[in-house]
C-alpha cells in the first residue's frame, strides 16, 4: 500500500535536509504501508519517500504533544527522500492523506521518465552500468549506451577514454537548446512534407491482398484521432507453436474470421409455406472455410425460436419460425441473415502470410477487434497490434495508445519515403496522449482547450469562444504565442523568452 | 534613455457589458438616424457625431479635440425602445429560463443539492480553468434542474420554454417577450449564477437583453467618398441606421397607444436588424442585403474566417519595409546574399540613431542625396528621410540634401537606403518551414530581380518559372543580431526535419562534379585555371608530368575547394548497390569516396556528396567546422561546378535516346509479348478458371496479374534501352549522378511508356463498358486500359496519347487536393503545437506548465544536430579520432 498526501514546499525541504526524521500527520494511515509520495500542487507528485515506522500518538508515548496539536494522528519514520516528479493523471488528490491500492501508484511509478520507452529489465546491463557511470559528466542516450559498452570491451582503456571525451563533448553541443520553439518545429517537420505525400488512399502494403489507408490520408487520421479508421486492419502474431504449421494457422483464421450466414449461403423466404430455406453456396462456403454442420451448430442455439430441419440431401436448411406468422418470417429472417456462424465480430476477413524476415506466420485482418483477438488463446498478445488507436487506448491504456500513434505516424511517413525525425512524432504523440486520454490535434480537442481565449478564436470558432468568455470573465494571462502576437508583443518562447538589459558601460566617477 | 520593451500586457480580463456601462462609456446619445447634412458636415447627434471620431482631414473630434490621426475614436449609445436579445446567448438565455423558477427566479434545486453541486463547481477559477470542464459541470447541474417541474423554493408550477429559432421563446405556445425575459432574469441572485458557470462579479444574465446599443466609433467604420463625390456607407452604419429608425417608431407607436399587433411587428423588426447587426449569418432568417444585393459584414463576420480580423489583422499584419519581385538565379553570389534591384533599394530603408560615432557618415549618405551615385556610376546609399528628436519627419531631395546633411545632430535618425552588407529577411510562399524565410546580405544589382545562389532554391522551394519572393527590411538593431545569428543562410543548412543539409547543389552542379571525378579525368593547366579563377580564393592543385605538360586531375581540382583537416569515407549513390566491385567503376576501391585531411582519392562526387537532403561531405563540413566553412564550400562548389561544366559543356537532345533498330525491335518485342500474356490471361479468365488470390475477387486478382505483367514490361524495355545507353549518355549521366531525372524516365522515352493508371488501377471509366468507343463493349485488353506501347521517342498513338492524358490528369487532380488538404492539417498542427517549449531542464511544456515530455525526444538531442536522428554518429567519430591519432 502506498499513501499520498499534500504538504507545503518547505516542510517537506525542511525534511530533505535532514534524510531521516519523524513526520506527523494529521491523518489515519493504516498499517504496512512502505512508500509515500508527497504532492505540492496537487497536480504532480514531487516527493517519494520511504517510511519506516508508523506509530499511533498515544497520550504519553514520547510523540505526545499534549495541547494544541491534539488533530495529529500518527507518527511516521520517514529515511530516504527524493525527489521525483510524476503527474498525477487518473486520480484526484485530496489535500489530506489518500490511500491507493499499490498498483494504482505503482502504475504511474513505472512510467521512468529517464527511460520510457525501454522498462528497464529489458535493458542491457552493461550499457545501464555505463550511462550511470558517466552520469555525472553527461547524458548517454540509452542507444548509444549499448553501442558505447559493446565498444568498451573491444578497444583499450586510453582509447576509450578517449573516445568518452569526444562523445561527451560531440553530445553536448547536439543538446536542445532550452527555450526551443519544439512544437512548431515538430509541426513544420511533420506538416512541411504533407505536400509531397500521394493521396492515393489504396496501395498494397506489404500484403497484396488487403487494402490499407496510407500516404496523408492516413495521417491525417491518424493525427485527427478519429474513433475507427477508414480501413481498420489487425497484424496477428501468433504464439510460437502455432506460428510455423499452415495448418494451424488455417484453424486460428476460421475462429477469427466472422462469417455470417448470409456470406455463404443464399437465404430464400417462402411466403406461401411461411418458412425460409437456407441454402449454401459451395463456392462461398469453400472460400471462407465453412461447412455444412457449420450452419447447423450455429443455428441449434436458436431453437427457441425457429424449429429447424436439415436435409442432409440436398445440403440445405429449412427454418420455420416458432409461430407462423408473418411477422415472426420477417424477424428470424433478418436475425438469420446476420446470425454469425463463426469468429470475432468486426474481423471481417482474415489473411495468414508467412513473414519474410522471420519466416513465421503471421495473420493480417480486415477489420479490428482488439479485445476479441486478444482473448483467442493461440494469440501472441504482445505482438499483435491494430491501426485502430482508440482501441488500443481503450483495451491497452494511454502509454500504449502514444506509443500506436507514434508508430503509426512513423511507417506512414516512412512508407512515403519521407525522412522525418521520430523526436517530432513522439512530440505529437505525447501531446495528443498526456492528459491521459487521446486528444485530437483540431478544435475538437489541443486547439479547442487551449487556456487561452484570443488563441481560440484566431483559430476556428471566433464568436463562440469570445461570447463565452465574457460569460464567465476569462482572463487571458498571455502566456501562448498566438495571444501575444495579436496583442503585439514579443512570444514567451526562444530569444522571447530571455530578457537581457545592457545597462551600458558604468559610469566612469 | 531606456528603448526597447518597458511594458507588457500581463492579462485581458473579458466581461459583458453592463446597460450602465455602456451609458457611461458612452460620449453620445445617438436619436437620428441620419450621417451628415446637406453640406456634408456630420448631424449633431447622429451616426457620424463628431464626439464619436473624426475621418475626415481638418476636422477635431468633439470629445479628445484630437485630429484624424490622434483620436482613437469614442463610442456612442443608442436606446432601444424596447428590450430585445442577444442572439449570441440564445442558448444560455435559454438555459437561465428553462433551470431557473419562473416567478421567483432561483435555480430549480434543493439546498441539499445546491450545497452538494457548489463544491463541484467552486473547484474551478473561472477566469483562469478549462471552460470546457466548466461547461460540463454546470451542464449538468442546469439539466438537473431543469427537469424539476416544481419549483422547490417557492412551490410554483413550472412551464416548459421552447426557443423557437432563432429568437423567440415559447411557453406552452405562448410568446415570452424579450420584456418579460429581462424581467425573469433580473429576479436570479447572485449566488445562483455559479451553477450557470456564469461569473457574477463580470456578467449579469439580463445584460443578455439588450436595452442599451452601444455604437462603434466612427473610425471602426468609415465612409468612403467615392470618385463621384458620393459617399458610401459602412455596412455597420446602414445597420446603425435601421435600428434607429425601427426604435423610434416603435417608440412613437407603444407611446401613442397604436395596437398590439403593429407594436408586436415592430418589436420583431426590431428583433431582427439588432440580431443581423451583431451576425448576418444566423441561420433561420434571412441576411439583411445591401441596396446592390450583397448580404451585410456585420460584426461577426467582421471577426470571423480567415479574412476575418482575426485571422487577417491580428495574426498577421501588412507591413512596410518590404518589397516583392520575379526571382532569378545569379551563381556568383554566396548562398548568403540576395540580389536587390537598385529601384528596390532606393525604396527600402533602415533607421540610423546619429551618434558621435557614426555622425560624419551619416551626415555623407544624407549629402550625396536619395538618388546617389559614386563616380563610376554605381549605386550609393542615400537617405531619404531624416526625423528631428521631436519627430517630424523631413524628406531628402536633391536639392536639400546638403542643407540637410549639415542640418544633422547626434540623436538625430537618418532613414538610409539599403546599402551592400545589409542583413535582411527573404521569403517565399507558403512558408511550410522556417527555411521558408532566411536572412540575407543584400548585394545592389542592376536589373529587376531578385536574384540568389541555386543552392537555396531547395529550403525555399522556388524554381525561377516566374516566382515571386517577398524581401523584408529589419529595422531594429536587436532583430537584426537575431537575424545574423539565428535566422542566416548557413545557420539553416541542416534542416530540423531529419538533421541533414537541406542546402547542396542542384542539377547541372551535380552533374559537373560527377563529371569532374568521375574516372578522374586529367586537364591540362589552361583549363585548371580557367575552372578555377571561378572560385575565390583558388589555389593551384598539385599537378602531374604527363608527356612533359602539366596536367591536373579532376579529383585533385575538386580537392582544392575542400577545406582541410576533413576525413572521410562513405559509399557514393552511383556505387550505393555494389558489395564488391562498381560496375560503373574501373577500380574496386572506388566503390568508396575517400577525403583525407581535404583531399579527395577516390570515388565519384555525385548526389550523396552534394545533394539536398543527402549532402554527406556538407554535413560534415558543417559538424566539423562550423556553418561559415559549410556555406564557404557550398559557394566554391556551386562557383566550380559552374565554372567547369561551362568549360566542358553538357547538353542533352532527343539524339541521345537513339538506339540500335535491333533494341528498337526487341522493345517492340516485348510490348507484344505483354499484351499477348494479358489476351491470354484475359481468356483464362472468361473461362472461368482463373484462380483467384486468398481474399479477392477473380476480377481482382486478373487486374493485379495483368499490372504485374505490364510493369514487368516497362522494366524489361527500360533494361533493353539502357543496355545501348551508356555512362557517356548525358541523360543517363544525369540519372546516374542523381542531378535530374531516374532511370525510370530514361525508360520511358526510349523503351516504352507503359500502363497509365488513375487510382492504382487501370483505366476504366469512359462509356459503358469501354474506354472510348474505338473498343468493342466489354474489351479489357491491354490497349482498351491504357497500356501506351509506344515510348515518347517513337510518339504515342492517339488512343494511347489520350490514355496518357488522363493518368496525367490524375496527377493534377491529386496535386490541387492534396495541397489544401496538407495545408489545413499543418494549420491545426501548428495551432496545437505552436505553444510547446524546451525548458532550462530540457523538458518540454505547454503554456499553463504541463509537462508534455520529461525529455525532449527521449534523449534530449536536438534533431536538427542529430545525425540523421541518431544521438552521435559513432562509428564517424571513431574514424576521425583514428585519424586524427595516426597523425
Amino acid at each position: 500500500m502506498i499513501i499520498i498526501w499534500k504538504d507545503k514546499k518547505e516542510k517537506v525541504e525542511d525534511l530533505l535536509s535532514r534524510k531521516s526524521a519523524s513526520y506527523a500527520v494529521d491523518f489515519e494511515v493504516p498499517d504496512g504501508i512502505t512508500e509515500g509520495y508527497i504532492t505540492i500542487d496537487g497536480k504532480t507528485i514531487a516527493y517519494r519517500l520511504k517510511i519506516t515506522g508508523n506509530e499511533k500518538i498515544r497520550k504519553g508515548s514520547k510523540y505526545d504533544f499534549e495541547k494544541k496539536k491534539t488533530d495529529l494522528k500518527r507518527i511516521l519514520q520517514i529515511t530516504d527522500v527524493k525527489q521525483a516528479i510524476i503527474p498525477i493523471s487518473r486520480f484526484e488528490i485530496k489535500l489530506k492523506g489518500k490511500t491507493f491500492s499499490g498498483s494504482e501508484v505503482t502504475e504511474h511509478a513505472k512510467v521512468d521518465p529517464e527511460m520510457r520507452s525501454v522498462s528497464k529489465n529489458k535493458m542491457e546491463s552493461n550499457a545501464v552500468k555505463l550511462i550511470e557511470e558517466y552520469g555525472g559528466k553527461f547524458r548517454i542516450p540509452y542507444g548509444l549506451g549499448v553501442k558505447l559498452s559493446k565498444l568498451k570491451s573491444e578497444m583499450p582503456k586510453k582509447g576509450f577514454d578517449e573516445l568518452m571525451e569526444t562523445v561527451g563533448v560531440e553530445l553536448g553541443k547536439r543538446a536542445i537548446d532550452p527555450y526551443e520553439a519544439v512544437g512548431i518545429i515538430a509541426a513544420q517537420s511533420i506538416g512541411e512534407p504533407g505536400t509531397q505525400m500521394t493521396m492515393r488512399t489504396f496501395h498494397f502494403a506489404g500484403v497484396r491482398e488487403m487494402n490499407v489507408t496510407l500516404g496523408l490520408p492516413r495521417l491525417i487520421e491518424i493525427v485527427d484521432a478519429r474513433r475507427t479508421p477508414s480501413t481498420p486492419s489487425m497484424e496477428i502474431h501468433l504464439k510460437p507453436k502455432y506460428a510455423s504449421s499452415q495448418a494451424a494457422v488455417m484453424n486460428i483464421i476460421k475462429k477469427l474470421e466472422n462469417t455470417t450466414i448470409n456470406d455463404v449461403a443464399d437465404i430464400i423466404t417462402d411466403t406461401v409455406e411461411l418458412s425460409i430455406t437456407i441454402r449454401p453456396v459451395p463456392s462461398d462456403m469453400k472460400e471462407r472455410l465453412v461447412d455444412f454442420s457449420d450452419i447447423v451448430v450455429a443455428l441449434e442455439g436458436e431453437s427457441s425460436q425457429m424449429s429447424v430441419a436439415v436435409n442432409e440431401e440436398s445440403k440445405e436448411l429449412i427454418v420455420k419460425p416458432q409461430q407462423e406468422t408473418f411477422k415472426k418470417l420477417y424477424q428470424v429472417q433478418e436475425q438469420l441473415k446476420t446470425k454469425s456462424i463463426k469468429g470475432v465480430p468486426g474481423i471481417k476477413r482474415a489473411i495468414g502470410r508467412v513473414d519474410e524476415k522471420s519466416g513465421e506466420w503471421l495473420i493480417f485482418t480486415q477489420g479490428s477487434n482488439l479485445k476479441g483477438v486478444l482473448e483467442i488463446e493461440e494469440i501472441d498478445a504482445y505482438n499483435t497490434t491494430t491501426n485502430d488507436i482508440t482501441e488500443i487506448a481503450e483495451n491497452l491504456g494511454i502509454e500504449a495508445a502514444r506509443n500506436a500513434i507514434f508508430k503509426e505516424s512513423l511507417n506512414t511517413l516512412q512508407e512515403q519515403g519521407l525522412e522525418v525525425d521520430m523526436r517530432h512524432l513522439m512530440l505529437v504523440a505525447d501531446m495528443m496522449t498526456f492528459t491521459g486520454s487521446v486528444r485530437a490535434v483540431g478544435r475538437q480537442g489541443i486547439s479547442g482547450r487551449k487556456s487561452s481565449v484570443l488563441a481560440r478564436a484566431a483559430f476556428e470558432i471566433t464568436t463562440k469562444h469570445l461570447l463565452r468568455a465574457g460569460l464567465m470573465g476569462e482572463v487571458d494571462t498571455l502566456t501562448g504565442v498566438a495571444e501575444n502576437i495579436i496583442v503585439g508583443q514579443p512570444i514567451t518562447l526562444g530569444t522571447g523568452s530571455v530578457n537581457l538589459v545592457y545597462k551600458g558601460a558604468p559610469k566612469k566617477e | 534613455m531606456t528603448t526597447g520593451i518597458s511594458k507588457r500586457i500581463s492579462s485581458i480580463q473579458f466581461a459583458l457589458l453592463s446597460p450602465d456601462e455602456i451609458r457611461s462609456m458612452s460620449q453620445v446619445k445617438v436619436i437620428t438616424a441620419d450621417t451628415y447634412d446637406d453640406d456634408g458636415y456630420p448631424i449633431e447627434r447622429g451616426l457620424m457625431d463628431l464626439h464619436m471620431g473624426v475621418i475626415e482631414p481638418g476636422l477635431k473630434c468633439a470629445t479628445c479635440f484630437g485630429k484624424v490621426d490622434e483620436c482613437p475614436g469614442h463610442f456612442g449609445h443608442i436606446e432601444l425602445a424596447m428590450p430585445v436579445v442577444h442572439v449570441g446567448f440564445i442558448k444560455e438565455i435559454k438555459i437561465f429560463l428553462e433551470a431557473t423558477c419562473s416567478s421567483c427566479g432561483r435555480i430549480k434545486l434543493t439546498l441539499d443539492q445546491m450545497e452538494k453541486y457548489k463544491h463541484k463547481i467552486e473547484r474551478f477559477d473561472f477566469s483562469l480553468s478549462d471552460p470546457e470542464n466548466i461547461g460540463l459541470v454546470s451542464k449538468r447541474i442546469t439539466d438537473d434542474a431543469t427537469r424539476r417541474k416544481i419549483c422547490p423554493h417557492c412551490n410554483a408550477p413550472q412551464k416548459t420554454v421552447i426557443l423557437d429559432k432563432p429568437t423567440t421563446f415559447r411557453e406552452e405556445g405562448i410568446k415570452v417577450t424579450p420584456k418579460e425575459i429581462r424581467e425573469r432574469l433580473e429576479r436570479i441572485p447572485n449566488e445562483d449564477l455559479l451553477f450557470f458557470g456564469m461569473n457574477s462579479t463580470v456578467a449579469r444574465p439580463e445584460w443578455m437583453v439588450l436595452t442599451v446599443l452601444p455604437v462603434p466609433p466612427i473610425n471602426v467604420r468609415p465612409s468612403i467618398t467615392l470618385e463621384t463625390g458620393e459617399r458610401s456607407e459602412d455596412d455597420l452604419t446602414h445597420k446603425l441606421v435601421d435600428i434607429i429608425r425601427i426604435s423610434q417608431r416603435l417608440r412613437e407607436s407603444r407611446d401613442n397607444g397604436s395596437p398590439q399587433l403593429i407594436i408586436e411587428d415592430l418589436w420583431d423588426l426590431l428583433q431582427f436588424h439588432v440580431t443581423t447587426y451583431f451576425d448576418n449569418q444566423t441561420a433561420g432568417i434571412p441576411p439583411a442585403r445591401h441596396r446592390s444585393g450583397r448580404p451585410l459584414k456585420t460584426l461577426v463576420q467582421r471577426l470571423k474566417g480567415k479574412d476575418g480580423r482575426f485571422r487577417s489583422n491580428l495574426s498577421g499584419k501588412r507591413v512596410n519595409f518590404s518589397a516583392r519581385t520575379v526571382i532569378s538565379p545569379e551563381p556568383f553570389l554566396s548562398v548568403n546574399e540576395v540580389g536587390v534591384p537598385e529601384k528596390a533599394a532606393r525604396e527600402l530603408t533602415i533607421p540610423v540613431i546619429v551618434t558621435q560615432f557614426n555622425i560624419e557618415s551619416i551626415r555623407e549618405i544624407v549629402r550625396v542625396g536619395p538618388e546617389a551615385r559614386d563616380e563610376f556610376n554605381r549605386y550609393q546609399a542615400g537617405a531619404n528621410y531624416i526625423i528631428r528628436p521631436d519627430g517630424r519627419r523631413i524628406k531628402v531631395t536633391a536639392q536639400n540634401a546638403e542643407e540637410n546633411s549639415k542640418k544633422i545632430d547626434i540623436t538625430w535618425t537618418v532613414e538610409r537606403q539599403l546599402m551592400e552588407g545589409d542583413i535582411v529577411l527573404f521569403n517565399r510562399q507558403p512558408s511550410l518551414h522556417r527555411m521558408s524565410m532566411m536572412a540575407h546580405t543584400v548585394r545592389i544589382m542592376q536589373g529587376q530581380t531578385f536574384r540568389f545562389n541555386l543552392a537555396v532554391c531547395t529550403p525555399y522551394n522556388a524554381d525561377f518559372d516566374g516566382d515571386e519572393m517577398n524581401l523584408h527590411v529589419i529595422q531594429k538593431e536587436e532583430a537584426r543580431a537575431e537575424a545574423r545569428i539565428i535566422m542566416k543562410v548557413q545557420e539553416q543548412i541542416m534542416s530540423p526535419r531529419f538533421g541533414g543539409p537541406i542546402i547542396g547543389g542542384i542539377h547541372d552542379h551535380i552533374t559537373s562534379m560527377f563529371l569532374l571525378t568521375h574516372k578522374n579525368p586529367v586537364f591540362t593547366e589552361d583549363e585548371t585555371v580557367h575552372m578555377l579563377s571561378y572560385v575565390e580564393p583558388a589555389k593551384l592543385p598539385e599537378f602531374h608530368l604527363v608527356d612533359g605538360k602539366k596536367m591536373f586531375s579532376g579529383r585533385d581540382i575538386f580537392s582544392s575547394i575542400l577545406p582541410d583537416g576533413l576525413n572521410l569515407k562513405y559509399k557514393s549513390k552511383l556505387c550505393s548497390g555494389a558489395t564488391e566491385k562498381c560496375e560503373y567503376e574501373d577500380r574496386p576501391e572506388d566503390i568508396f569516396v575517400t577525403i583525407d585531411n581535404g583531399k579527395m582519392t577516390t570515388g565519384t562526387i555525385d548526389e550523396t556528396s552534394l545533394g539536398p537532403f543527402s549532402g554527406v561531405i556538407i554535413d560534415k563540413i558543417f559538424r566539423s567546422l562550423g556553418p561559415e566553412e559549410a556555406s564557404k564550400f557550398v559557394d566554391r562548389m556551386t562557383r566550380l561546378a559552374v565554372g567547369f561544366i561551362t568549360m566542358r559543356g553538357f547538353s542533352t537532345g532527343i539524339t541521345d535516346y537513339d538506339i540500335p533498330k535491333m533494341a528498337v525491335e526487341r522493345i517492340k518485342e516485348i510490348g507484344r509479348d505483354a499484351e499477348a500474356k494479358i489476351d491470354q490471361l484475359i481468356k483464362v479468365y472468361k473461362d472461368g478458371l482463373l484462380e483467384s488470390l486468398p481474399g479477392r475477387s477473380v476480377e481482382e486478382t486478373l487486374e493485379i496479374e495483368i499490372l504485374r505483367i505490364t510493369g514487368e514490361a516497362r522494366d524489361g524495355s527500360g533494361s533493353v534501352a539502357s543496355q545501348y545507353l551508356g555512362m557517356t549518355n548525358p541523360s543517363v549521366i544525369m540519372a546516374r549522378s542523381g542531378a535530374r531525372a531516374k532511370m525510370l524516365n530514361i525508360a520511358e522515352v526510349a523503351g516504352m511508356v507503359g500502363q497509365q493508371s488513375v487510382r492504382g488501377g487501370r483505366i476504366n471509366r469512359g462509356y459503358t463498358d469501354r474506354t472510348l468507343p474505338h473498343f468493342k463493349r466489354g474489351d479489357i485488353g491491354a490497349a482498351a486500359r491504357g497500356f501506351v506501347i509506344s515510348s515518347y521517342k517513337s510518339g504515342l498513338n492517339p488512343i494511347e496519347y489520350f490514355m496518357h492524358s488522363i493518368g496525367g490528369r490524375e496527377g493534377l487532380v491529386d496535386i490541387a487536393v492534396r495541397t489544401s488538404r496538407s495545408g489545413y492539417m499543418q494549420r491545426r498542427l501548428i495551432n496545437a503545437f505552436e505553444d510547446l517549449k524546451v525548458d532550462d531542464d530540457r523538458k518540454v511544456q505547454d503554456t499553463i506548465g504541463s509537462i508534455v515530455q520529461f525529455t525532449y525526444g527521449e534523449d534530449g538531442i536536438d534533431p536538427t544536430r542529430s545525425d540523421s536522428g541518431e544521438s552521435l554518429d559513432l562509428d564517424y567519430v571513431i574514424y576521425n579520432l583514428d585519424k586524427r591519432g595516426k597523425k
